[in-house]
């Protein structure tokens, strides 16, 4: 399968498990307002799921955001440079996100989980390992050095060829 | 020690950010890297990393995508014309009229879709055109729209109020919400009052009549939407669910009233929650790399230093809030306002405690005061969507916005002075 073809199949695979996060969250909130209210019973472990999803779809999301270049950056520098060295500066940012990627998320994240798997911590409510919640970390990772390196690389092709600049509609 | 740490920080980010790495990964790198000066790499990168998920480990964050899950159902409900029709019967027969009507409209639907961008976007791409059409300067209304926009986020619901409850450790959300009430309602005014004195001298004309049997109408056709804000705000303050609570219950809410007007379609569903889950990720990954940098600040003793620093400078109050108002006016005119609640919140809050300041009163003149640098260049996403919006520059927008900032620096300060105001609500309903 070309470059092209896996990162659609990524995409779609990212995008329909947030959705599936995402609705989720608004399905256990209103259930444990629903417990609360209508059965008197509040159940006990909607609150942790909840926090649980969210630093899933907060994580994960990052990852998504840097494939669809919506992460908020300030573009004067960007916008201002032309051919070759715009080329140059989208690569550099592309390197930051990587690297912080495979050392944060990717290598800290792993750490956490084998240290939190190791150490046995497991959640109040659930008694679910807390190494499962942090493995989104990694994760992400893996995904945004992905995206980051797609990205790299068609911003080294420019530099190759800077005459056919394409505009690939930047970063919001 | 510490100082070395601190210029090693503030370089790096403010390099990044400038070179255009994302403010996110911006805040990020810039920690680490001042984190490996004093610790070895791997116990720098899995407290980074852990820093980032506890960030987000919270019940209370949860309102903020249920928020903007909400203000996208309510944005595709045709909420805005009703809101802006209602606005028009209200206050449209005075002269100048539209220029009322957008604020006013700006003010209910920021409150409702508690998104400045969302707000610029709706109201200002209705109202600017049709102000155009009736004779008024295109910069004039791009302005208006602009600084007029924020005003929703001080007016509840509010997600930056929610953050804000978060980083000051635990100030009610319930109060919080209160106070921004009189604070909001005074900026709008003040808006107004600038806005008047400009259409009076361009003479420009009246929108339409005052019927009353009109205004009824409109009421009625806006009223689902603004029951909103009443369960929402309703529902919280007399304790009956909490802030996380209310907001699911506002994507019920939304999600049958659009609906029931046919605006949206099962299969629309996907898209809405995709567009939802977008703008979650680029708050949520900056509200966990945030939390990685203030940990550090607070690892340095960078509030302690601060607090002493500054009360060192002068015990006078005045003086203090003063100075704290300028600075954050300088980090917002560069800084994007979720990143700068989380990050300067601990550093000046102990500050003003100390100085007898509630610290409600200080999270409304935090987040009124980060308003303003939402709207000036370099960085202000609502300046950019403003002027998107109206089809012009911001080097044309600048000049018509000028007497805006000063409308709005002019009410930070009587927030600021004036506890009162954000206080008497919340006091009046027991907080």
């Amino acid at each position: 399968m070309s470059a092209a073809g896996v990162r659609r199949v990524v995409d779609r695979a990212l995008e329909w498990l947030l959705i599936t996060l995402m609705s989720l969250m608004v399905v256990n909130v209103l259930w444990q307002v629903a417990t609360r209210f209508l059965l008197r019973n509040p159940s006990s472990f909607t609150e942790e799921i909840a926090r649980y999803l969210l630093v899933w779809l907060g994580i994960l999301g990052g990852a998504y955001a840097v494939g669809k270049r919506i992460h908020l950056a300030i573009d004067l520098l960007p916008t201002k440079l032309e051919g070759r060295r715009k080329a140059i500066l989208e690569l550099f940012i592309e390197v930051c996100i990587f690297v912080f990627a495979a050392t944060v998320l990717g290598f800290g994240g792993s750490g956490l989980v084998w240290l939190t798997l190791d150490l046995g911590q497991t959640s109040a409510a659930l008694q679910i390992p807390l190494g499962f919640v942090y493995m989104v970390l990694p994760l992400s990772g893996l995904l945004t050095m992905f995206y980051s390196a797609l990205h790299g690389a068609e911003a080294l092709n420019r530099f190759r060829a800077p005459v056919e600049a394409i505009d690939d509609g930047g970063t919001v | 020690m510490e100082w070395l740490h601190v210029l090693v920080l503030i370089v790096v980010f403010g390099a990044l950010l400038l070179l255009g790495v994302p403010v996110a990964f911006a805040i990020g790198i810039g920690t680490l890297v001042t984190m490996l000066l004093g610790m070895a790499a791997d116990p720098a990168l899995i407290t980074v990393a852990q820093r980032m998920a506890t960030g987000l480990d919270s019940f209370a964050l949860l309102a903020i995508p249920f928020f903007i899950l909400a203000g996208q159902l309510m944005n595709r409900g045709g909420i805005a014309r009703r809101l802006i029709d209602f606005a028009k019967a209200v206050i449209g027969m005075l002269p100048g009229g539209l220029a009322y009507v957008h604020i006013l409209a700006s003010m209910l639907f920021g409150a409702i879709s508690g998104s400045a961008v969302a707000a610029a976007s709706a109201i200002g791409g209705v109202v600017g055109p049709r102000m155009v059409e009736e004779g008024y300067d295109k910069d004039f209304s791009a302005a208006v729209n602009i600084s007029s926009a924020t005003t929703g986020l001080v007016i509840p619901p509010s997600n930056i109020l929610i953050v804000y409850s978060l980083a000051s450790g635990g100030v009610s959300i319930g109060a919080l919400f209160l106070a921004g009430y009189l604070p909001g309602i005074l900026v709008g005014l003040s808006l107004m009052v600038v806005a008047g004195f400009f259409a009076v001298r361009m003479n420009y004309p009246v929108a339409g009549a005052f019927r009353f049997s009109e205004a009824i109408k409109k009421f009625f056709s806006a009223l689902p939407s603004l029951l909103l804000l009443v369960v929402v705000i309703g529902g919280i303050v007399a304790g009956i669910f909490t802030a996380t609570e209310a907001a699911a219950v506002a994507v019920l809410y939304a999600g049958i009233l659009a609906f029931l007007y046919r605006e949206v379609r099962v299969r629309d569903l996907p898209q809405i929650l995709l567009a939802t889950v977008s703008t979650t990720a680029i708050v949520m990954l900056l509200i966990g790399t945030s939390t990685a940098m203030s940990w550090l600040l607070s690892y340095e003793n960078i509030p302690q230093i601060v607090s002493a620093a500054l009360l060192a400078l002068t015990d006078n109050p005045v003086v203090i809030l003063l100075i704290i108002n300028v600075i954050l006016l300088v980090v917002g005119t560069f800084m994007d306002m979720t990143p700068a609640v989380l990050i300067f919140t601990p550093i000046f809050l102990p500050v003003v405690t100390r100085l007898g300041m509630d610290p409600t009163h200080f999270g409304i003149v935090m987040v009124l005061n980060l308003c303003i640098g939402l709207c000036t260049p370099p960085v202000g996403s609502v300046l950019f969507v403003g002027c998107g919006v109206a089809g012009t520059s911001i080097t044309r927008v600048i000049q018509p916005l000028l007497p805006m900032y000063v409308a709005m620096v002019a009410a930070l300060i009587v927030v600021t002075f004036v506890p009162w105001l954000s206080l008497w609500l919340p006091a009046v309903f027991g907080f």
